[in-house]
């Protein structure tokens, strides 16, 4: 190819790829956060930080892990631990492949299957996830985190019958703190949440480990939201964070207690720097249309591109999210409602009918939320926030 | 430990927040034989696949991604396959997007015949991340398809359908404006031969032209006969009837810029440059060829393309005449007109032609 040509390719290249803009830009999602490639000043100008277990040099071990179980179950362990605490989601993938060969129809590890379970309750599919742990327990009957697992899954579900007996099952085989939480947190959505409250601050806390106590800490903080008590919850998500500074989870719990409060600036502070996570850009976002900060074109823009892709991907990880960030930035409450539906399908938590129920209002469809209402009811669900709603 | 992790999963699954796992964005665009588009990776994702920091000090710079471009260049196209297209990618760039920046590479793709479905092979990051999808986005005829690519699933296809003839239409007379103005040789050749044409030569010196018509006249001729010319051998090439190599077309062209240029200094033809415009024309014709068939024309609309191609070209042709010409005839009196630009804005021309015969004919 001549030069001319070559330069005429470039040319030709540069006009399509504009053409390719305009329709994505025609087409909204994507758009906003994709139509500006650009080429970095300088040569130092960093572009990416690599977290530890995610470089190159490590994927020889990786490689080799694989055909190894006892070298595997620990260092895919590690992976979903990352995941959890940062909320990195390719940590899911990196276990899942270190995992691939134990899992298959003829898997004999209970160990294996069960961190496969763990991988996809983290990606919310969590109908996938319990069978996946009925075929572990079938294998190892006594494992307490098998048992643990399936709690907290059919406690998502709203499942909260079977997740009682799954906690009662833990309790003959795990530490007296672990199956207390797991009960007391059950109780605590079951119509006995002032009671659970106080049973969960009398378990002796000075000997957890710190996952535990960021545990206990996060169940009291939201304890404290529901029962209405903001100065509580915020002192226990406080405490929280200081056993586990990158629980992402209680970040986002606290930083939704700050919003509520039109404290948007505390927001700001408590989530900078972590915006790569999309629940907190979501908050952050909130944060940025209660300041009038100009600074929101650029959060929205990044959400929707995220969502976009998650549901090109057909995951529906973020669809709670999803349906707060057409509600209270796109003031579009129709889309909204019908992600917070999709949501309900998967997923009952509190802050599933919360989303449900906000939706549905400002849809003016208030029957549509009508079975998120019949299972707070089913199940005397206490909740502060609900109350105000009717 | 093994307690822990359930533990984990309770105390941060009543969460059940997560990070977005890992995507590339494909975004593509089909025409005729040509498929153009841009691929976007993760500098994280990169990185594993790669390697890209090379002093492991856990940051990427852009130093560090461009003395890698050649391996993650070949990394991509050893594992991203356009059946029966063949890749080659532009200048590496960055962009921002929710979880980060992302490495992105433009590129083009050839392929053989015309294209009616188009099928993927994807296999990024197919042993490192079994979650790790390809987000595709696939526009042909103002189409706009998207679909979700697995590594390792092998070849999916996606059908691009016909082009309506309007729309076909509507696309090639775009590309053919738009090569005119972006061809800067075919321009400078008409132009060289246009200069003169607001003149006249009168005892070894140009002069002004005493009056409009004849100026005019003159004009119509010279783009006239080009364009009939280079529509006979465009057609011709464009149905294979006549195919000359790419190369010897391009040195012709820049060999015919230096004649018409060195006409204005040297006046050997003044009366019928229009036959000048019309030899070379049929040559010109041949150039515009090479870029249809780098774009193909579409199965269905080819005749309809092919007019609409050359219609572009005239029409920017045209468009660039006009302007320039009543400048030209507005300051046709002056000296810097008759000799400065004659002279030296004609050297100027044939020195540049010279470079892209010389570039050209050597490459």
């Amino acid at each position: 190819m001549s030069g001319r040509e070559t330069g005429l390719l470039l040319r030709m290249q540069m006009r399509r790829r504009s053409i390719v803009a305009v329709a994505a830009t025609a087409l909204g999602g994507l758009t906003a956060a994709s139509a500006s490639p650009y080429t970095p000043a300088s040569e130092a100008t960093v572009l990416a930080n690599v977290p530890a277990g995610a470089r190159h040099s490590e994927m020889t071990t990786r490689h080799l892990a694989r055909d190894r179980l006892d070298v595997a179950l620990p260092l895919a362990q590690l992976y979903i631990q990352r995941a959890r605490t940062t909320g990195d989601l390719r940590f899911l993938g990196y276990a899942e492949a270190l995992l691939e060969k134990w899992t298959g129809p003829e898997a004999t590890s209970a160990e294996a299957l069960i961190l496969h379970a763990t991988v996809l309750q983290s990606r919310h599919d969590f109908i996938q996830a319990l069978a996946v742990l009925r075929r572990a327990l079938a294998l190892k009957p006594d494992n307490p985190q098998a048992w643990l697992t399936v709690a907290t899954v059919l406690r998502v579900l709203g499942n909260y019958d079977e997740a009682r007996a799954a906690c009662g099952e833990l309790s003959k085989r795990a530490n007296a703190a672990v199956t207390e939480l797991c009960a007391q947190g059950v109780r605590g959505l079951t119509g006995q949440l002032p009671s659970a409250y106080e049973q969960i601050q009398r378990i002796p806390s000075r000997e957890m480990p710190d996952a535990e106590r960021a545990w206990r800490d996060s169940e009291l903080g939201e304890m404290a939201v529901r029962l209405g008590d903001d100065t509580a919850a915020e002192h226990w998500f406080q405490n929280g964070l200081r056993f586990s500074p990158d629980d992402f989870y209680i970040r986002a719990a606290y930083a939704d207690l700050l919003l509520r409060n039109h404290r948007p600036r505390e927001v700001l502070q408590l989530l900078q720097g972590r915006e790569s996570l999309e629940p907190l850009l979501l908050r952050i976002a909130i944060a940025q249309k209660q300041l009038h900060d100009p600074a929101l074109e650029q959060s929205r823009a990044r959400l929707s591109a995220a969502f976009s892709a998650e549901s090109q991907r057909g995951d529906g990880v973020h669809r709670r999210e999803e349906s707060r960030f057409l509600l209270e930035i796109e003031n579009d409450p129709r889309g909204a409602l019908k992600a917070a539906e999709a949501n309900w399908l998967a997923q009952h938590e509190v802050d599933d009918v919360l989303v449900f129920v906000n939706a549905a209002r400002a849809a003016h469809s208030p029957h549509a939320c009508v079975p998120a209402m019949d299972f707070v009811r089913a199940h005397s669900i206490q909740d502060v926030r609900l109350d105000s709603q009717t | 430990m093994r307690k822990l992790l359930g533990l984990l999963s309770i105390a941060v699954c009543a969460c059940a927040h997560a990070h977005i796992s890992s995507n590339a964005f494909l975004t593509v665009s089909a025409m005729g034989s040509q498929v153009t588009g841009t691929v976007e990776l993760a500098i994280r994702d990169a990185e594993l696949a790669v390697g890209l920091d090379s002093d492991g000090n856990g940051e990427v710079t852009w130093g560090e991604v461009r003395s890698h471009e050649a391996e993650l260049k070949s990394y991509v196209r050893n594992r991203l396959t356009l059946t029966s297209c063949d890749i080659s990618f532009g200048a590496l760039r960055v962009n921002a997007r929710v979880d980060g920046n992302y490495l992105w590479l433009p590129f083009t793709a050839p392929c053989i015949g015309s294209l009616q479905e188009l099928g993927i092979d994807y296999r990024l990051l197919q042993d490192i991340d079994p979650s790790h999808r390809g987000l595709l986005t696939l526009s042909a005829w103002g189409d706009t398809q998207t679909g979700v690519l697995t590594p390792g699933h092998g070849r999916q296809s996606f059908a691009l359908g016909r082009p309506q003839p309007l729309r076909a239409f509507a696309e090639y007379l775009n590309i053919g404006v738009w090569h005119i103005w972006g061809g800067i040789d075919h321009l400078l050749f008409l132009l060289s031969l246009l200069l003169p044409a607001v003149l006249r030569r009168r005892g070894g010196q140009w002069e002004a032209a005493p009056i409009a018509r004849p100026a005019f006249v003159h004009i119509l001729k010279v783009v006239t006969a080009f364009t009939l010319a280079h529509s006979i051998t465009l057609s011709l090439a464009a149905f294979d009837v006549v195919h000359l190599p790419g190369r010897l077309t391009e040195s012709v062209i820049a060999a015919s810029i230096i004649v018409a240029a060195l006409n204005n200094i040297f006046p050997r033809v003044t009366e019928g440059r229009w036959r000048i415009a019309f030899a070379f024309g049929l040559l010109h014709g041949f150039g515009f060829a090479s870029v249809l068939a780098e774009m193909g024309l579409p199965a269905g609309a080819r005749l309809v393309s092919l007019v609409a191609f050359n219609l572009g070209v005239e029409a920017g042709q045209l468009a660039v005449v006009l302007a320039v010409m009543p400048l030209a005839y507005s300051i046709r009196a002056t000296a810097f007109y008759r000799q400065t630009l004659m002279r030296w804005g004609s050297s100027a021309i044939a020195a540049l032609a010279l470079f892209w015969l010389v570039q050209r004919a050597t490459a």
